[in-house]
């Protein structure tokens, strides 16, 4: 009982001597692969995007221990708080676009644009984590209770639909969904819930834009366009094919370097690497990813507080939706929808939004045994 | 989970959530203490569910990325090969080889939803900045009017798309298109026509076709794109040398009547013709009618010898002017005697013309002008064709006019369908266009053979002594009568204003072809003498024409060595004896000389 005690009051050596190296080894593994396939889609050169990769991520590795240190309470107490500033910021973007600055998904921060949603991902997952640590878990069952967490999804995924961006608003549906079956919530109000859905699809259709009509529709005959919207998805096939078991070589990938392949740098990077290092390239980079999605499932199990579990669960459930959603999609498994392959893709907020995930894994572990009230506010810290 | 744990109500105490093994203490529970681990359970239960899903996920994308590196669809670059855009796509025009005159190229054009546009006029502002030659109030006014759709931009490159969608704008989108491409540029303008930018037929063989060439049929024309190319240079050269102000060239094929190669001068690129003046898209071979002048000697000298008004060696008195109803019919070069019908031919003589037509009679010679086409319409597959102006009454000086090729105008290809009747045997055939291929219509005999060889020795002649002697190609046994008609400006014959033709055919002994060429409006130079008579300006066209073609479409000359040279006696028998010694020649050439090749 001691020991426990003594986490409530850990030092920061002491905190620093729990960070999990591996993970971190893991993580910079996964950017390391990213800033190799950034620096062969700019025909080896590390400007533009290499070098900004790299940079990026060193300051998200800085950002991720500052969270990993920061008491895990802490961010219990100011998770709603957090939920609702990238709330605000989504609604943000969304008026200044309407105002006089343009669609914009982003705030520019020099070195970044901030998007958000990308921000709004994590953001979620805190304040889901915290609405279902503060639920006695006898009332789970009851449907008042779900009232709450559904608006906390919606209310995003609306914002997000609206801007319009179908990928992150699938995430935030899709993630929060997850989380709500992690926290306990009863199979049948899911089957209740697809049933619901069912009937909203014709009327979600109607809302769709044109160009993401297309997109489901060119999903399900890829073929019957090949100019026009299959295109992406037909020469990322045939890149993946190309490359073969063994790929073509480090900077020798046909279909990207010439071009046929679009937006290599970003949602379809994961094509390049099958292509240049082929299937033993791309298995072993999806190896990577799911170390580390099992180092987030042992930190969840390991965590004495529901608040924890459901934190490390949900960055989890994060990280598999952007891998698995890329993936998936450059393979033609599912539509083309602009998610990035997470770490590897050139691009600032969702590199910063999953480092600041881990950061909060990070800070599980590290007070995995702190004793977390079920209100959280007022005591401990 | 789903059986309730007894009931804890009210605020549960902080030090619950203290560490404890998770699978329990042996110790007897609160009641508390059992929903606690039970949550646990939950937890950990749902974790292991969602973490195998994860893998389940996992295996399915590491399957699928084996399936896709082992073995590769072989189907998807046929797809793309074979794809809904290119077979939606308007046909192909082809020329008689299959070479491409017309295609169209997938492009995509850039549209607005002003319904979702967010911010006009930044959308505006970034679209101008991409595409300067944009107007922004014109833009601007597409992206807030009432409507769900608005063209931005058509055609746009796969460069220019990409940068479009790395603006992000909402409320703009691409639309498959298509935009028709003229890979041979200039060269065959007047008969291709154009389309406009949806791809719809406008002029030419794109308006006539375009219902076909809309469903994707490809077209086959007869047109050969090197002959065209040969009589287009030439023309063009003559147009400069003698500052025409445009010009006509005609191959038809005496057989067929298949149009080999058609050229009105001035003329535009169908790719740009944006850019071209109204009058460059003037089609002067079907669309413009003229007057024909002296050319039209031929059709009324087919038709006397044909209805027997006249023979070989028949003649009429052409020393005096004719004076009828305030119109005098004078001679170009008065010869002042009686001339045969050859002489008639070889001087171009009116008077004797007008004669003959008047022997001929206006009846006759109405159902000769009808059934070589003259007085109706082109069926040629073309929107431009002009309609024949014929006199409403027809009187005797009517008659005597058309007999010399005034008072009635048709389009040079009217002229050439009639001179292609006379040439191939006596049968009409009408002029097309689209590659016939065996499917050859009814002919329709007009004239007897006999007629046909004795107006192909005629037409010979003409070219080795008379006013056609510039057409005369080496070996290729070329005949045909010189025309120069002067136009009629504001309801008054102009002297220099005049339309100066050749139209010769060739070889005469079996005749292949028709080819026309006629100068606008030429202007005489040093090397002409100042004369800008079809003899002198149009002439030499024809045979540097035949000469270029001759090789391409297979006709073999014979060697300029085996053709005797016609010379006689000097003293006052020596016109007589020239003409004899000519028409002999023009005769053996028409019968094939030597075994040439037929």
């Amino acid at each position: 009982m001691a020991s426990a005690f003594d986490r409530q009051q850990l030092t920061l050596a002491q905190k620093f001597g729990q960070v999990r190296w591996t993970l971190l080894l893991l993580l910079t593994g996964i950017a390391g692969i990213g800033a190799a396939m950034l620096y062969s889609a700019a025909n080896a050169s590390f400007e533009p995007w290499a070098i900004r990769h790299i940079a990026r991520f060193v300051i998200s590795v800085g950002i991720m221990l500052a969270v990993a240190m920061t008491d895990i309470r802490f961010w219990l107490r100011h998770a709603y708080g957090i939920y609702l500033a990238t709330l605000a910021l989504l609604a943000a973007v969304e008026v200044m676009g309407s105002v006089g600055m343009g669609a914009q998904r982003w705030i520019d921060l020099g070195i970044i644009n901030l998007q958000p949603s990308e921000l709004m991902k994590i953001a979620l997952v805190l304040a889901l984590a915290r609405y279902f640590h503060g639920v006695n878990v006898e009332h789970i069952g009851r449907v008042t209770v779900l009232v709450i967490p559904l608006a906390l999804i919606a209310a995003p995924a609306a914002l997000v639909l609206r801007q319009p961006d179908l990928g992150t608003a699938l995430m935030l549906l899709l993630g929060g969904g997850l989380m709500l079956f992690a926290a306990g919530v009863r199979l049948w109000k899911f089957a209740l819930l697809a049933a619901g859905a069912m009937i909203a699809a014709p009327i979600a259709w109607q809302s769709l834009h044109d160009y993401q009509r297309t997109r489901i529709l060119t999903f399900l005959a890829p073929e019957t366009d090949p100019l026009g919207a299959g295109y992406h998805i037909i020469q990322s096939k045939i890149a993946l094919g190309s490359g073969g078991v063994f790929g073509k070589g480090y900077l020798q990938g046909t279909q990207s370097h010439l071009n046929f392949l679009p937006e290599k740098q970003t949602d379809f990077i994961f094509t390049m690497l099958a292509e240049e290092f082929g299937l033993v390239g791309g298995v072993v980079l999806i190896g990577i990813y799911v170390l580390i999605l099992a180092y987030g499932f042992a930190i969840a199990f390991s965590s004495r507080h529901h608040f924890g579990r459901l934190l490390a669960i949900g960055v989890n459930i994060t990280l598999f939706l952007y891998l698995f959603i890329n993936v998936a999609m450059v393979m033609g498994l599912i539509p083309v929808v602009g998610v990035p392959l997470p770490l590897v893709s050139y691009g600032g907020t969702a590199m910063l939004s999953l480092m600041f995930g881990f950061g909060l894994t990070m800070s599980v572990w590290v007070h995995r045994d702190v004793p977390v009230p079920r209100r959280g506010v007022g005591d401990g810290l | 989970m789903s059986r309730r744990a007894p009931r804890a109500r009210g605020r549960q105490p902080a030090q619950l959530v203290l560490p404890l093994p998770v699978n329990g203490g042996l110790s007897p529970q609160s009641p508390a203490e059992h929903g606690r681990l039970r949550a646990v359970d939950v937890a950990h239960t749902r974790l292991v569910v969602v973490g195998l899903c994860f893998l389940l996920a996992f295996c399915g994308v590491v399957g699928r990325l084996v399936d896709l590196a082992a073995g590769s669809d072989p189907n998807l670059g046929l797809a793309l090969a074979n794809s809904a855009t290119w077979e939606a796509a308007r046909g192909d025009i082809m020329d008689r080889n299959g070479v491409l005159l017309a295609t169209s190229l997938p492009t995509r054009s850039l549209y607005a939803d002003p319904r979702d546009v967010i911010d006009p006029e930044h959308t505006a502002d970034r679209l101008v900045a991409l595409f300067p030659e944009l107007n922004r109030s014109q833009l601007l006014a597409r992206l807030t009017h009432d409507g769900r759709f608005a063209w931005i931009k058509r055609h746009l490159t796969p460069r220019e798309q990409h940068a479009v969608n790395r603006l992000g704008l909402p409320g703009i989108g691409f639309r498959d298109d298509q935009r028709r491409v003229y890979p041979q540029g200039v060269v065959a303008a007047h008969v291709l026509g154009f389309t406009d930018i949806d791809s719809r037929g406008l002029a030419g063989v794109e308006r006539h076709f375009d219902a076909s060439l809309g469903d994707g049929e490809a077209l086959r024309l007869c047109l050969d794109v090197r002959i065209q190319q040969i009589v287009r240079e030439e023309l063009l050269a003559a147009v400069r040398e003698y500052r025409a102000i445009g010009g006509a060239g005609l191959v038809l094929d005496v057989v067929t009547g298949e149009v080999v190669a058609m050229v009105s001068l001035p003329d535009f690129d169908p790719n740009h013709r944006g850019r071209s003046d109204d009058d460059t898209r003037f089609n002067r071979v079907t669309q413009g009618v003229y007057e024909m002048g002296s050319t039209m000697k031929l059709i009324t000298a087919a038709m006397a010898l044909d209805s027997g008004a006249i023979t070989l060696t028949g003649g009429y008195d052409a020393s005096q002017p004719i004076r009828r109803g305030g119109h005098t019919i004078r001679d170009y070069r008065p010869q002042n005697r009686w001339l045969s019908l050859p002489e008639i031919l070889v001087h171009s003589s009116n008077i004797a013309s007008a004669h003959m037509a008047l022997d001929v009679g206006g009846a006759v010679q109405r159902m000769y002008l009808n059934q070589l086409g003259m007085l109706s319409p082109l069926a040629l597959e073309l929107s431009e064709v002009g309609a024949p102006l014929v006199p409403g009454q027809w009187r005797d000086i009517n008659i005597m006019t058309i007999g010399f090729g005034h008072g009635i105008a048709v389009s040079p290809l009217h002229l050439a369908q009639a001179v292609a009747v006379i040439a191939n045997g006596g049968t009409f055939m009408p002029a097309t266009i689209v590659d016939r291929g065996d499917r050859l219509p009814e002919p329709k005999p007009v004239l007897s053979a006999e007629t046909s060889r004795t107006m192909r020795a005629l037409m010979r002649l003409n070219v080795i002594m008379g006013t056609g002697r510039r057409a005369d190609a080496d070996g290729l046994r070329l005949g045909g009568k010189t025309g120069t008609a002067e136009k009629i400006v504001g309801g008054r014959y102009m002297r220099n204003a005049r339309m100066s033709s050749f139209i010769g055919v060739f070889p005469v002994d079996s005749p292949r072809y028709v080819v026309l060429a006629i100068l606008d409006e030429p202007q005489g130079n040093r090397s002409t003498h100042f004369y800008a008579t079809g003899g002198w300006v149009a002439a030499p066209v024809v045979r540097r024409i035949a000469e270029r073609i001759a090789p391409v479409l297979g006709v073999r000359p014979v060697d300029p060595a085996d053709v005797p040279r016609v010379t006689g006696p000097d003293g006052p028998d020596r016109r007589r004896h020239l003409l004899l010694a000519s028409l002999r020649t023009a005769i053996a050439d028409t019968e094939g000389w030597r075994g040439a090749p037929r």
